[in-house]
Order: C-alpha cells, then structure tokens, then sequence
C-alpha cells in the first residue's frame, strides 16, 4: 500500500503574513493516477502547486515525494527528485527555438548542468530524445522558430512539452487549458493523454468536462481546506461538494 | 553558402589584422593593441551581459584585478629571477580574474535586475577608493611599473611584437567564447538570460550556473587587463575607475549586445575613432556619448542587431525600393554629422582657455578663432550659417524617409509572418 | 575631543542634508518609475554650472531660483522626449539611456567651462561666522545648505501628504494603472515628478556649489555616493534616504578625522604588533578608507536586505 503512494500531503498549511491560504491539507497522489485539483478562483490551488514544487516552503506540514521529505527543498532539487510542473501563464524561453527549449529539459534529466567542455551538438542520446518528444507533442515543423513566435495553444503545448523534458515520475500541470477554445482545449486534452501514459498526473483545471473526463480522482479545494476527495462520481455525488462549489455549475 | 561567406569574412579580418600592422607606425600599431583589448573586454562583458542577461556596472574590477596580477607577476620575473615565460603573463590575469571573479559572483548573483548592476557597481567602487591607500597590493596612487623579459628569443620591446601577442591572446579567448556558446552549458547561460525562473524548475541551480557565468566572464575580463598590463608595463587603481565600466557598456551597446561578434565591433571601432581623432578633437568623448544615446534611441539592438536583422530578411527585402531611401538616410546622416561636428567643434574653440586668453589680448572683443584650418567670425553667419543649414536640411531628409523606410520594413516583416504561418 | 565631535557633527548633518536634496528625487523617481537614474547627479551638476553663469552675470540669488526651475524643465524634456521613448524596451534599456546622457552631460559641461574648477562662490556678505566654537569660526553657509535642504523637506513632505496632488502622485506610485483607470493623467505625473526630482538635485547643486567645488567631475563623485544613499534607505523611500543621507554625512565627516585601523584595534587585545607586521588591510587607517565604507555598508545592505532600511518591496 506504501508503494502505491507517490505524493503525501500532511496537514499542509501556507499563510503570507497575517492571510491564512491553506489549513491543514491531506492529500495522497496514489501511483500512475490522472489527479485533479479543482475548487473555486482563491481556493489556494496555484499556491498548492507552488508549495509542491518547490516555489515556496509550506507554513507547516510536510510533503512527501516517494516517502522523502521535499517540503521547503529549492525547485531544481525537487525536480531532479522527479516531479516536475507546468505553469498557468506560459513560462518558457522566447528567445530560443523550440527544439532548444525542450532540449534543455533533456540536458537536465542527463545531468549536463555544468557542462562547459562538450559540444552541444555532439550529445547525440539528448538530440535524439529532444526530437522524439518534439514529435510527442507535434511541433516538428516549428523546430526552429524562436518559441516566443507560436501561437497560444502552440506554446501551451511546448509548455507541457518542456515539463515533459525532465522525464519526471510525477506531473503538475496548472491550468493546462486556459484561455483556450474548445477544439484547442480538445486537441490538448488529447496530447496530455497521451505524454502522460504511465505517469502520475496531478493537474488544476477549470473546465469541468476535461476534469470529468481526464481523470481518476478529484480533490476539491474550497478556502484553503480540502473539502474532499474521490473518483468522478463520488465527488459528483457529495452534497458538501455540490453545495460549496459544483452546485452553481452542475446541478 | 553563409558558412562560405562567414569563413571568407574571418579569413579577410584575420589577414587585415596580421598583415596590416607592420605597415603601420607605432602610434597606430599600439592603437591596434588597444583595440584588440578592448575588443575582448567587450566580449567578456557580453557574455555576462548578452547572453547571461545580467547587466553589470562594475567590470571594471575584474579587468583591473587581472592586470594587478600580471604586475606582480612581471615584477616577480623582473625582481626574483622567476623564470616564467612572458608570453603566459596573462594566465596571472585570467586566475586572478576567475579566483575574483568566483568569490564577487557568488554574492553578486544573489540579486537580479537593477539591485545586481548595483552590487557590482559597489565591488568596483570599493576597489577603486581603497586601491589607492593600499600601497602593498596596488601600489598606492602612482600604482606598480616594471619591465618584461625577454624570453624564447623574443625581446618584447617593440610595439609589435606585443601586438602580435596581444593578437594571438585576442583571438584564443575569443575562439573560446564562441566554443562555449556550443556547449550545453553556454545554451543553459542562454536559457538563464530568458526565464531564470523556469531553469529553476527544469532541474538547474539558477544560483550556481549565475555565479559560473559571472566567474568565467570575469576570467576572460581579466586575461583583457592582463593583457593591457603587458602592454603598458603599469597599472594603477584609475583602471578599477568608473570610466572603464562605463567604455565597456558603451562598446557592447552601440556594437550590438544581442550578436556575439557585436561589442567586439563598437569596441574597434570606438577605439580606433578616440585614436584617430584624439590629434584633431577634444571632444570624442561627447560625440561617443552622443552615438551612445541614439543607438540607445533609434537602434537598440545596436550596429550588430541591425547588420543581423538586414541578413536575416535579406531575400525579402525590396532593394530596389530601398536602396534610395537608405543612400538618402546615409547622406542626410552625414550631413547632420558634419554639422554636430562643426558646432561643436566651434563651441569648443569659443569656450577654450586658449581663445579667452586671445580676447583679452586683442583690441576688438571678439576675434577670429582657428579651426579646420580656416579663420571663423564668432559672430559671423558663414560661421555658424554652414552647419545649421546642413543640421535642418539632414533633419527635414532624415524625417521624410524615416516614413518610406519604415513602411518598407513592415511590408518586409508582414512576407516574413506569412511565410512562417505557412510553415516554411 | 570634544570639539571635534561637535564639529565634526554640524558638518556631517549639513553634508548628509545636501545629499538628501539630491537622493530625493532619485528615490522619488525610481519609487515611481522602477528608473535608476544615473543622470541624476549630472542634474545637480548642471544646477551647479547654471547658478555660476547666472551670478557671474546677474546675481546670486537669482541664480539660486533660476537654476532648479531650468535644471527641472530640462528634466521634464528628458522624461518626456528620451525615457518614454525607450520605455517598451525595459527598465534596463532605460536605466542605460540615463546613464548615456550623464556622460553627454559631463562632456558638455567640459566643452562649455573647461576641465577645471569654476570658481563659483557665495556673495561677501553671506560669507561670515554663524558662532565661534573654541576658538574657531563655524560658517553660515553650512548651516544655510542644511536650511535650505531642510525648508526643502517641509515643503515636500507637505505637498505629497496634505495636496490633492501629492494624493496622485502617491496613487500613481503605488498602482499606476489603476490610477491612470480613474481618470488620471499617469504620464504627466511621471513627467512632474521627473521634473521635480531634477530641479531638487538642480538646487542641492545651485546652494552647495558655492560653497563645495564646482567641477565636472562632481556629478560623478557625488552620483556614486547617492546611489549608496538610496540603496542604503531602500529605493523608493524618501523617509529612508534622509536618515541614510545624515548616516553617511555623518559618518564621512568624522571618519576622514580619525586614524582607528584594524591594528589598533587587535592593540585591545594585544595583538597590534602583529598586525602591524603584515600590514595591508591591518594598517590602513579609517581616514584613508572613509570613502570606501559607504560602498562596503551599501554591498552588505544589498546582499542582506536588498529592500533597504526603510523600503518596504523589493
């Protein structure tokens, strides 16, 4: 049953001066499942992610990745621990091509972090692992175009892309659909699928029928408490949920 | 076919630079010297600056630190019968430059934006206050002299010898500089200058990969002021100045930060310019600053982001429409620039000790001042009737073209946007 | 001892006042605008070089009022025509601009009034004792720079917290957009604002230049110091900047009379000799490095608390 818990959560707690965001959150990301964290706008979820990842220390409470401590740890060790996240507002390198963004993700992963004596073109598993995954989420024919010149969804997918670069244990994905039509929303929904086959996935989402349909359990986070926990139909089915949060949207 | 050009156009520079200065008296020969330094100060900087993204105000410290190095070195040969190889002294400046360079940087890159330019403009400061007082380590305020050796043969007394020293050392480091932008690393620097933030979360140090940006720049800073030592055969604490921080940034800026060869450019050609008329003109600095701020204003990608942009959309360019406008631009730049040079230049004689003393000798108040070979009225309109004609008339040009230019450039952008939609 | 205190503490505080005229508006401006200014001081230089031409020419006084307005309007076309032109491309470009225009600044300074120093002095009548102190004369003047700094202050602190204006200003300091949504003209702040802060440093230069020397090398020598100055109080706090500025006067005045070194120092516990025989950083005298520890104070400030003394962001 240990095995089976890749990221825990106890009594997290994250407070900014005298404002209180989360109190007391349990949560367990069980292995190879599709996660979502849903709740209403100031819920607490991007601050969440950010105490998961590295971005701030929790107030109290400790986090778990594969039973080891990573509450407070800096992001890079974290990620090199295997849990690696995407952002809400798109957060890549404009300046350099797409292949390149992802191929730094890829350096990461085979511990190039301060290689100054090899040539970078000469790394033949990174380049090819760089391309593989620049098929994975289909930007072939944007290689080498400066990222900040796609599209929205385009970078949306070198978004996950790039998350996906680190060949992480353990995805977050924050808002991966935002501000997205349907048919992109769709199309995203699809390549997350897919890239994510045989990882674990915890993701915040707004859109309800992606949420309802990408994933195998729900948490439900409402003023920075975990309100509950389960699959689809539990969570559609609890009264607390309907009556704090779903009740507007779904009944 | 860019590679052939790239390799045709090294090939030319190279062969200018080993082949010209023997032609050249010594004045131009050190002149050459100096450019080649300030060149690779340049790139250094830039390396912390264009593709670290981390703008610093004080590198002065490092390209000082390296050239007190290979004094003290040059004095150990000179004094101790150390015997080391002269045309190594340099190396004192890289180790001094990185040892610094490590130590400052790990404090420095703690801070980002404007708080790091300004930690960085303390560490110089400190150096350039305290230097002075501090007779053992920098020599006080007349700093350290001594002499090079002669060594394998070579006696390392004429200018050129050290020039072709210099060059070797120039265009070793610069090759080094280029090599490291093909490595992992030198991509990560890059990565570091986009999104500092998400290198964090990709598995990297931020703080650590910084502070080796900062170290290796300050190492090959320092191989810069090394090298300047073995030139001069001197430094003192005016090279941790204010002044040499500010050339640097100035060089990178109007050379063009963005392009790798592009502060070596505005280094050479600033440097070469102070020498050449630094004989006619008092007032090359103010026509530097000058240069400085319309770059700063009209191209700020500098000399070498607009050559880059004019390569990159050299195919959908309409030349034949643009050629006109740009001959006229270049003409009527010319024009404003001839005026500004002989205003100033004018004001300059007016204002000088050398013509307030005339006036008080000469019975009229007023009399004819010197310049460009020629006697001027102060107040006369042939004087100052010339350069203002030619100021209004450069502006009323540069002003109608601008338009034309402008418009061409954005059909050139808008064939370049249709052309990446369609996936080309 | 006694007497060197005293002196040494009306001097500090004069000294830490007129830098105070100079770091306002460089706080104020960078509070506002997130600019470093680095042609800030080149502003109280050319208030200095104005004022000199004006009293050779008319007289003092009205040298003293005409310099701060001229030197304020030039700051205003500088905001206006070059940094708002240079603003899409970032803070760094900015900052790069200003720092561009100091170096112009300077260099016309030297065209017009040569390399060397002017000499720009106080009227007679203005030039006798405010009170002797054992045995020796203390100057008005000095005492006349910390007034006019310190009536300075007042007015400022009056018009930012008892105007309509003031309100605006602090509005567009704090949320600019949301100031510019209710109606208000953000740019023309920033413009006033500008303005104000150079014809602040433009009357730090127009008092004390009279007094200290007048040269082209004093935007420089004092630019670094203020920058310490408003690191040191924390950038954007003008509250800061004046206890920062009476921090570093004071300490300059009495530090450039004593010649405490870190061997003396290692005498209390007796190891002065030995310190004495390695010499270097043991043996240097605090008069010999006084202008060196404002630099060191503003690089443990930076690295410490980056927000400074006072400032409350980062």
């Amino acid at each position: 049953m240990r095995e089976d818990r890749v990221l825990d959560l106890r009594g997290i707690a994250k407070s900014f001066g005298s404002a209180r965001i989360l109190e007391g959150v349990e949560l367990t990301v069980r292995r190879g499942e599709r996660h979502a964290i849903i709740g209403p706008n100031g819920a607490g979820k991007s601050t969440l992610f950010n105490l998961i990842s590295g971005q701030f220390s929790p107030t109290s409470g400790s986090i778990l990745l594969n039973g080891r401590e990573i509450a407070g740890r800096p992001p890079h060790q974290i990620n090199r621990m295997g849990l690696s996240r995407s952002f809400q507002i798109t957060n890549i390198y404009h300046r350099l091509s797409v292949f390149e963004n992802l191929r730094l993700g890829v350096m990461a992963r085979h511990g190039l972090r301060f290689s100054l004596f090899r040539r970078v073109a000469a790394l033949r598993a990174v380049n090819e692992e760089s391309e593989a995954l620049l098929q994975r989420i289909r930007l072939e024919d944007r290689r080498d175009r400066p990222a900040g010149d796609l599209t929205y969804s385009e970078q949306r997918a070198l978004e996950i892309g790039m998350t996906l670069a680190t060949a992480p244990e353990v995805i977050l994905l924050d808002e991966p659909t935002a501000g997205m039509s349907q048919e992109e929303t769709h199309y995203v929904i699809e390549l997350i699928r897919e890239v994510t086959k045989g990882k674990t996935l915890l993701v915040v989402e707004h859109d309800m029928n992606v949420v309802f349909s990408l994933c195998d359990r729900i948490s439900v986070l409402v003023y920075g408490e975990l309100l509950a926990t389960g699959t689809p139909e539990e969570i559609r089915a609890n009264r607390a949920v309907q009556e704090a949060y779903l009740g507007e949207e779904v009944a | 076919m860019a590679r052939v050009w790239q390799l045709l156009l090294f090939v030319l520079i190279m062969a200018v630079l080993i082949g010209l200065p023997p032609l050249l008296g010594a004045g131009l020969q050190n002149a050459m010297t100096n450019m080649l330094i300030a060149a690779l100060f340049a790139m250094a900087f830039n390396l912390l600056m264009g593709q670290g993204g981390m703008l610093s105000f004080g590198h002065a410290a490092f390209y000082g630190v390296g050239a007190f190095a290979v004094m003290h070195l040059m004095t150990a040969i000179d004094r101790g019968g150390l015997s080391f190889p002269t045309p190594l002294l340099p190396l004192a400046g890289a180790a001094a430059g990185l040892l610094v360079g490590l130590v400052t940087g790990w404090f420095a890159t703690l801070r980002s934006g404007v708080y790091f330019a300004l930690v960085t403009l303390a560490l110089a400061e400190m150096l350039h206050s305290l230097a002075p007082h501090w007779e053992g380590l920098f020599g006080g305020e007349a700093g350290i002299s001594s002499m090079r050796m002669p060594w394998g043969g070579f006696i390392f007394g004429q200018v050129i010898e050290i020039y072709y020293l210099t060059l070797i050392w120039v265009t070793l480091s610069i090759g080094l500089l280029y090599a490291y932008t093909r490595t992992p690393f030198g991509r990560l620097t890059l990565a570091l200058r986009d999104n500092e933030e998400r290198v964090r979360f990709m598995g990297y140090d931020a703080h650590a990969t910084k502070m080796i940006v900062f170290a290796v720049s300050a190492t090959f800073a320092g191989i810069a002021g090394g090298l300047l030592a073995v030139s001069n055969e001197q430094a003192n604490y005016e090279l941790f100045g204010t002044h040499v921080s500010a050339q640097v940034v100035l060089h990178t800026f109007v050379g063009g930060s963005t392009v790798f060869f592009g502060p070596a450019i505005g280094a050479a050609i600033f440097t070469l310019f102070a020498y050449l008329v630094s004989d006619v003109s008092r007032s090359w600095l103010l026509y530097q600053g000058v240069i400085f701020v319309l770059v700063m204003l009209y191209a700020p990608l500098g000399i070498g982001g607009v050559v880059m942009l004019h390569l990159r959309h050299w195919a959908s360019i309409p030349w034949q429409r643009m050629v006109g406008p740009y001959a006229g631009a270049t003409a009527a730049t010319l024009l404003m620039a001839i005026g500004t040079v002989m205003v100033v230049e004018f004001l300059e004689a007016l204002f000088s000790p050398h013509y307030v003393a005339q006036r008080r000798q000469a019975e009229t108040s007023w009399p004819a001042f010197e310049r460009f070979g020629a006697s001027w009225e102060p107040f006369g309109i042939l004087t100052w009737g010339p350069p203002l004609l030619l100021l209004i008339v450069g502006l009323l040009i540069l002003l109608r073209l601008r338009h034309r230019i402008v418009a061409l450039w954005d059909e050139v952008q808008e064939t370049a946007e249709t052309a990446a939609r369609s996936g080309a | 001892m006694l007497e060197f205190i005293i002196i040494s503490t009306l001097n500090g505080v004069t000294y830490g006042l007129l830098l105070f005229m100079v770091s306002a508006g460089l706080t104020l401006i960078f509070g506002m605008m997130g600019v470093l200014n680095f042609a800030h001081a080149s502003f109280y230089m050319l208030g200095a070089y104005i004022a000199y031409s004006i009293t050779r020419t008319i007289d003092f006084w009205i040298g003293l009022l005409v310099a701060p307005l001229l030197v304020g309007l030039l700051g205003m076309l500088v905001e206006r025509y070059l940094l708002r032109r240079v603003h899409r491309y970032g803070h760094a470009h900015e900052l790069l601009l200003t720092f561009g225009l100091a170096f112009i600044f300077e260099e016309l300074i030297k065209l017009f009034y040569g390399d060397f120093p002017v000499n720009y002095s106080m009227p007679a009548y203005l030039r006798f004792p405010a009170f002797s102190l054992f045995g020796a004369d203390y100057p008005f003047y000095r005492l006349f720079i910390g007034l006019v700094a310190i009536g300075m202050f007042v007015l400022l602190y009056i018009l930012l917290s008892r105007t309509r204006v003031g309100l605006v200003v602090r509005a567009a300091e704090r949320l600019p957009s949301m100031a510019e949504a209710l109606g208000h003209n953000v740019p023309l702040v920033f413009m006033g604002v500008f303005g104000v802060g150079a014809a602040l440093a433009g009357l730090g230069g127009a008092v004390a230049g009279a007094f200290f020397p007048t040269n082209p090398n004093m935007a420089l020598e004092l630019g670094v110091i203020v920058f310490v100055v408003v690191v040191v109080g924390g950038l954007g706090s003008i509250e800061g900047s004046l206890v920062a500025s009476l921090m570093i006067g004071v300490f300059s005045s009495f530090a450039v009379g004593l010649n405490w070194s870190l061997a003396r120092l290692l005498d209390l516990v007796g190891l002065g000799d030995w310190a004495r025989e390695l010499g270097g950083l043991m043996t240097l005298t605090l008069s010999s490095i006084s202008g060196t520890v404002p630099f060191l104070l503003m690089l443990i400030v930076l690295l410490v608390r980056p927000a400074g003394l006072f400032g409350e962001r980062n």
